[in-house]
């Protein structure tokens, strides 16, 4: 009896969230794995068809929390579908500004907890830092620093205040230079190669079998972006370059997310420009009554709702940090989502988790695990 | 990325160097935290007083500035009694159903003055019932303190929230825009029975009871038993609460557009 199940969770440092990774072992062999999910399962889906359209979107930055903003735009981008809205193009750019930034603080976290994985400290604490100047920013126009509840049915609640441009530059330039910082403690660094180079491979067909996505995917040399290949929001009209990595482990990972965050700076500039350059409106015109500003009762009139307004079905995909988020909304004309489904990337990634973990030593999961970028929020929602 | 990226060459493989150059780096930085810390002492010092967050800023070379918009924070909620008038619109915006109103005193025995209870143990913070508040007397304040050692102390009465309003904190000052072309509250005049309840219990008290003409009986038909009022509408002062539409007896209110 030399083989034996262990559970990693649900309560580890490895984990980063609310999941256990069972793993058959030999000794230090991984022999088989096991993810499970659930324990974070909040009914999120179901709680959603009996709140108003907007009133979701206060659980969307519940599902990821790392990535709010990006969730609110992939269930905002659907339910403006199902409701046949049309965000003012102001509107578009903000939200493409929110998704970027959100980028950056998302892959910033998931440096800084990585790096603490593989057991250095002190990037840890530099990852930290830099992403609090990232939520300053979203603290001065949304109001809050994980919880925004910013975007709207047909737009973003507010502008952003003035000389907030000027601040976001400020960010982006002291955000540039730290780049360079962060390859030099971890690139430049042997025991950091020697650890994460040939670990964890997941070579492209194998992600495409099993459905994983986003830079994990990009990393094993497949150019698959959802900003490129399925242009939303403004994305069309910006230009930036999807990073790609071609040696498909942890090293490649690394590399891929470093370099996304630079092509995030790279869309902020511009997007940042254009919004210094076209003020106008950023909710629509015309919106259903109970999608207005303020909120009003149905009433005892919820009856002639489904009358009155037409209905539709949503469905959008957006590129999270994570990989690519999906959703779909069905609108039978009342005044809550009669059905809302979700995908979540990181759901199918770790689900993949035996296709590279096996073979690989027990002191290897927590890096492995680590360049996955787990949040447990969006896989459980 | 027109080629995809790969590893630049392996780092240096002498022993004391590729310890030696991620460390210079953490030096430098360590070097630098000695004399500008990139944090504060919180309870001391806290990042909403502008001195603090200048030093942190300036002390660990961060950009000055940003994020200095502190008064958009969305924290525990002030309330303005004297010019709440009671028309629910934020607790029916309420997505955790945090909010009950309770009444108040102030108002006439007939029509109590009832004024929001926000429950912080459910509440997200999600601002919806400030974006409601048709008359700006509920909004978010930048306080954020609210550990309590009882579950009781997580409710706060109108009272409550009152004394936060006089602690003149720091209000949210992002409002959002009422909608040009609103939808309005219409009537269905032949529904009508002119009983009052709509303009009695209007918040804004922008319905009035207009006469209308008493069609002459014909004969041999039984004449409608109905006071000859008609409810009328201001929809410059409406608020589009919604009151009338659920106290109307004969549902014979609805949103519509107005011609």
């Amino acid at each position: 009896m030399s083989e034996m199940w262990i559970n990693m969770g649900p309560q580890h440092p490895m984990t980063h969230g609310l999941w256990n990774l069972r793993v058959k072992i030999d000794g230090e062999m991984i022999l088989d794995v096991d993810p499970e999910m659930g324990y974070l399962h909040r009914g999120i889906e179901k709680i959603s068809e009996d709140r108003h359209y907007n009133e979701v979107i206060t659980l969307m930055d519940r599902c990821c929390y790392v990535a709010g903003f990006a969730w609110e735009h992939l269930y905002i981008q659907s339910a403006e579908q199902a409701l046949g809205l049309r965000p003012p193009e102001r509107a578009e750019y903000l939200r493409v500004l929110c998704d970027e930034f959100q980028r950056i603080a998302s892959h910033l976290m998931w440096y800084a907890a990585f790096v603490q994985d593989i057991g250095l400290m002190s990037p840890f604490l530099y990852g930290m830092r830099d992403r609090d100047l990232v939520l300053d920013l979203f603290q001065s126009y949304t109001g809050a620093r994980m919880t925004y509840e910013y975007m709207r049915v047909g737009g973003v609640r507010n502008d952003v205040p003035p000389g907030f441009t000027d601040q976001a530059r400020k960010v982006l330039d002291w955000l540039s230079d730290r780049f360079v910082e962060y390859d030099q403690l971890c690139l430049g660094s042997t025991i950091f190669r020697e650890r994460c180079d040939d670990l964890g491979t997941l070579k492209a067909n194998d992600c495409v079998a099993h459905g994983v996505t986003g830079p994990m995917l990009r990393a094993a040399g497949l150019k698959r972006d959802l900003r490129k290949d399925r242009p939303y929001a403004a994305y069309d009209r910006l230009e930036f370059d999807v990073a790609v990595a071609d040696s498909a482990d942890v090293t490649a990972r690394y590399l891929v997310r470093m370099e996304e965050m630079r092509q995030s700076v790279r869309i902020l500039r511009q997007v940042v420009d254009w919004l210094d350059r076209h003020p106008g409106p950023v909710l629509a015109e015309r919106l259903p009554r109970w999608l207005g500003a303020p909120y009003a009762p149905i009433g005892n009139e919820g009856y002639l709702l489904k009358r009155h307004y037409a209905k539709g079905v949503g469905f959008s995909a957006v590129e999270e940090p994570h990989g690519e988020a999906q959703a779909y909304v069905v609108n039978d004309g009342g005044e809550h989502p009669y059905r809302v489904k979700f995908r979540s990337p990181v759901f199918a990634n770790i689900s993949a988790a035996r296709q590279y973990l096996v073979g690989y030593h027990v002191a290897d999961i927590p890096p492995i695990m680590g360049s996955v970028d787990v949040c447990v929020g969006e896989v459980d929602r | 990325m027109a080629s995809p990226i790969t590893a630049k060459e392996k780092p240096s493989e002498n022993p004391i160097l590729f310890v030696a150059r991620p460390m210079a780096t953490a030096a430098r930085q360590f070097a630098k935290s000695l004399i500008r810390p990139a944090t504060i002492v919180y309870p001391y010092e806290r990042l909403e007083d502008p001195t603090f967050r200048d030093r942190v800023a300036v002390a660990s070379g961060r950009p000055i500035g940003v994020g200095h918009v502190w008064d958009n924070y969305r924290g525990v909620h002030a309330l303005n009694i004297a010019t709440c008038i009671s028309c629910n619109l934020c607790a029916f915006s309420c997505p955790d159903l945090c909010i009950e109103m309770v009444t108040v005193p102030g108002g006439d025995p007939k029509h109590p003055k009832k004024c929001p209870e926000i429950d912080y143990g459910k509440c997200s913070y999600c601002g919806f019932c400030s974006d409601a508040c048709p008359e700006g007397c509920l909004t978010m304040t930048t306080r954020y303190e609210l550990s309590v050692a009882r579950r009781a102390e997580m409710v706060y009465s109108p009272e409550k929230l009152y004394d936060v309003f006089r602690t003149k904190l720091p209000m949210n000052p992002i409002r959002v825009e009422r909608p040009a072309n609103e939808d309005a509250i219409l009537l269905d005049p032949p529904l009508c029975i002119g009983c009052n309840a709509c303009s009695r219990d209007c918040p804004t008290q922008c319905i009035t009871m207009l006469d209308i003409p008493k069609p002459a009986a014909k004969p041999g038909e039984k004449q409608t038993k109905r006071i000859w009022k008609e409810p009328v509408i201001n929809d410059s002062d409406c608020v589009r609460c919604g009151t009338c539409i659920s106290v109307c007896p004969k549902e014979c209110l609805f949103w519509g557009t107005r011609k």
